[in-house]
């Protein structure tokens, strides 16, 4: 089964280039993104995001979020056209000629640019941030945020935080699974999902937390939170990080540049 | 090394102490076996050895526990116990937490300040020793159970700790695995290690126990050297599993239909595959009415593979497979649960409700049964569990939650009741409950299918054995 969000063993251009460096690139690219309203650089963004994806050999796991990301963009753009109408109108979601409710619900122009923004900040956020976990190690990121001075009860927190997402993946399967085996349909769609929550929520939940308490017991007995580690395998500054970092000063002076130019 | 003395120990919310009035020391280079049904405190005396009860837990406390002679409260934090106590708990894969197994054990030698070339020659000769070597850049939770368990194992190990304690280390491990993990201890004794060891495989670890441990309802009934407690007959029972005489004790059985009538499992050319990973080959296989057929096989044989055919859960990448004359591909999951009952390794993947009750009722309710007290009440006797009913599932021993989770597949009287590993992290008494359960469920025409890596419980309670090893059924054969 296809873990979410977790490393994924390779060796490419990303995977080689230093956490450290990879932090940078997230944050000025997340800043960007949020910062940024204009629809041409955020696709800009995106497909830069898959261009350096494509070259890094990790473009399937990359794309793999894609249906989360179409789901979500049609649902950023249907809250934004009921609840932001903004501009000229383009249509309506129920339309004029239908009798007594037609042109219900205008489709306005704002509201569409609106929706489209949201969506390509999301993909941005998404695809920078799956590039980044996909390729780092749990244990380069540790020895990063060591670095950069963050207490190592945080750090661990982070850890586990992604550690247990492929756990309740392939636990919910497990739990699914057992279900089905005893009769149990709860159909598809919304409802089924409602309808499955308590005899795979609680399961799940419950077994997690028990899990939780051994993990925890794990870390105090494996010695991590000591804090005296001794430095093995660590990972240098090479030539293509000092090229990212380069490129990264250049991309952020010129949409700072632009920004600015734009807001005088 | 470990001094526990008179220690008692009640967990929070609860009346019964888990630890009654315990004394046990554990001298250095001695390796001592717990072992004793479930619910009687092993777990509870592993966390106590290592100070975890009185540095973590809540609850109430009594007795002293000294390690080197200085008692545990002294200690700063667990960290500082940790420099000199490796523990391996039962569930791997609650211990699993970086994304390649080199990175799991190369972090648990980073912080016991080893230089830079020792942490990788010790990497390398622990990745050796628990034969790891192959799976160094695979995810530990894509890894089988057994696998798993190694990766925990090796990550204690590496810390290189003078005590060991292992609850349970080789539950999920077929015969193969298991002799491995027993050669690594003999190892590790001979380097002069301390080993707790909770297990109920005494027949693999003999040759290393220099003190056996028998323990019930939270105090020791039995210590000292193996051949001095097998003497006493009820002792040998619980430390040694009979499984002899089940066949024996299960009287009159219904005939199997044998093989003039049709089978109802029909398993023709079944080959499937996860991705891209051949897990079953051109397999052919019948099953009639009646039967009681063991599937043996080593971790990852294809054994749950096949069976999760028989109700559905995974469809045949080539071939067909028959329930009852219909085939699989045309039938929901849902309706082939009303032929084919599937009891998981883990039962604690299906107890959900507050009850004993509503978990049985659950399955009858799905299959549109109303008013389904009298079977609910059946099924719990059938599974010894009757004045259960009222309590909450989790609050029952592991052996008991095993039984409740035949009990819920049986309610729904299915005509073949399909068990995975029933007997995992069981002790002899209740392993050769559950099988005597199923005797009698076989009796009453049910056909069972166990999957086991237990080849005493396959030989003693199956008509049928059939063996599995890559893929591939390589022996079918009945049981004399």
């Amino acid at each position: 089964m296809a873990e979410i969000l977790q490393y994924v063993h390779k060796d490419g251009f990303f995977h080689r280039i230093n956490p450290f460096t990879k932090i940078a690139f997230i944050l000025v690219i997340s800043l960007m993104c949020i910062i940024s309203t204009s629809i041409p650089f955020l696709a800009v963004l995106v497909v830069a995001l898959l261009v350096i994806a494509y070259a890094s050999n990790l473009y399937k796991e990359v794309i793999q979020q894609l249906k989360l990301v179409i789901m979500m963009s049609v649902v950023f753009i249907v809250i934004t056209i009921i609840t932001m109408p903004n501009g000229a109108i383009i249509g309506h979601v129920i339309p004029a000629a239908v009798p007594f409710v037609g042109g219900f619900i205008p489709i306005t122009q704002g509201a569409i640019e609106i929706g489209l923004i949201l969506t390509l900040r999301f993909m941005v956020l998404i695809f920078a941030f799956q590039l980044f976990l996909i390729s780092t190690q749990p244990r380069d990121l540790v020895h990063t945020l060591e670095k950069c001075r963050m207490p190592i009860d945080y750090i661990l927190m982070f850890i586990i935080a992604l550690r247990f997402i492929p756990t309740l993946q392939i636990e919910g399967k497990r739990i699914h699974e057992a279900q089905l085996a005893r009769g149990y349909n709860p159909g598809t769609g919304f409802l089924g999902k409602i309808r499955s929550v308590a005899p795979i929520v609680i399961p799940l939940v419950s077994n997690a937390l028990l899990r939780s308490n051994v993990l925890g017991l794990t870390i105090d007995m494996r010695g991590y939170r000591t804090g005296k580690r001794t430095h093995v395998r660590e990972r240098r500054f090479l030539r293509s990080d000092y090229l990212v970092l380069t490129v990264l000063v250049f991309v952020c002076a010129g949409f700072i540049f632009l920004t600015l130019e734009q807001i005088l | 090394m470990i001094k526990l003395v008179n220690v008692s120990y009640t967990y929070p919310h609860t009346i019964q102490a888990a630890l009654n009035h315990l004394s046990l020391s554990l001298p250095k280079g001695q390796c001592i076996m717990v072992t004793g049904p479930s619910g009687a405190g092993k777990t509870t005396l592993c966390l106590a050895a290592c100070g975890i009860l009185h540095h973590e837990y809540g609850g109430k406390k009594e007795g002293q526990v000294t390690l080197d002679g200085r008692d545990v409260t002294g200690y700063r934090s667990l960290s500082e116990i940790a420099q000199n106590i490796g523990i391996v708990f039962d569930d791997p894969e609650a211990q699993m937490i970086f994304t390649t197994v080199e990175e799991e054990i190369l972090s648990a030698l980073e912080y016991r300040g080893l230089s830079a070339s020792e942490i990788e020659a010790r990497l390398a000769s622990i990745m050796e020793t628990c034969y790891l070597v192959e799976l160094r850049n695979r995810s530990p939770h894509n890894l089988s159970g057994g696998q798993k368990q190694r990766v925990a194992l090796a990550a204690t190990l590496a810390l290189g700790n003078d005590v060991l304690i292992l609850d349970e280390p080789t539950s999920e491990l077929d015969e193969h695995a298991t002799h491995r993990i027993v050669e690594i201890l003999k190892n590790l004794k001979e380097q002069g290690k301390t080993i707790l060891l909770v297990e109920h495989k005494y027949i693999h670890f003999r040759d290393i126990i220099d003190t056996l441990v028998v323990m019930e309802n939270g105090a020791i009934r039995a210590i000292g050297a193996p051949r001095e407690i097998l003497t006493d007959e009820r002792l040998r029972r619980i430390v040694i599993p009979d499984f002899s005489k089940i066949k024996e004790g299960a009287g009159d059985r219904a005939a199997p239909a044998g093989n003039a009538t049709a089978p109802v499992i029909s398993v023709q050319h079944l080959s499937y595959s996860y991705d891209d990973v051949p897990a079953l080959k051109d397999v052919n296989l019948d099953i009639h009415a009646g039967e009681f057929v063991a599937i043996v096989g080593e971790n990852g044989s294809g054994k749950t593979t096949l069976v999760k055919h028989f109700n559905g859960l995974l469809s045949p990448t080539r071939g067909d497979v028959f329930i009852q004359g219909k085939n699989t591909r045309t039938c929901s999951i849902a309706e082939l649960a009303r032929d084919v009952g599937l009891v998981f390794q883990n039962p604690d993947h299906m107890f959900f409700a507050d009850t004993v009750k509503e978990e049985v009722e659950f399955g009858l309710t799905n299959l549109g049964i109303k008013d389904g007290a009298g079977i609910i009440d059946a099924a719990l006797g059938e599974v010894r569990l009757l004045h259960t009913k009222d309590l909450y599932p989790r609050w029952l021993s592991r052996g008991e939650r095993q039984r409740l989770a035949i009990a819920c597949v049986f309610a729904m009287q299915p005509s073949i009741i399909v068990l995975d590993e029933p007997t995992t992290g069981l002790d002899g008494d209740e392993a050769c409950l559950v099988m005597e359960i199923l005797q009698e469920l076989q009796r009453k025409g049910h056909t069972i299918i166990v999957i086991t890596h237990n080849r005493e419980i396959a030989t003693n309670c199956a008509d049928r054995l059939i063996t599995m090893e890559q893929g591939l059924i390589v022996s079918d054969s009945p049981v004399r």
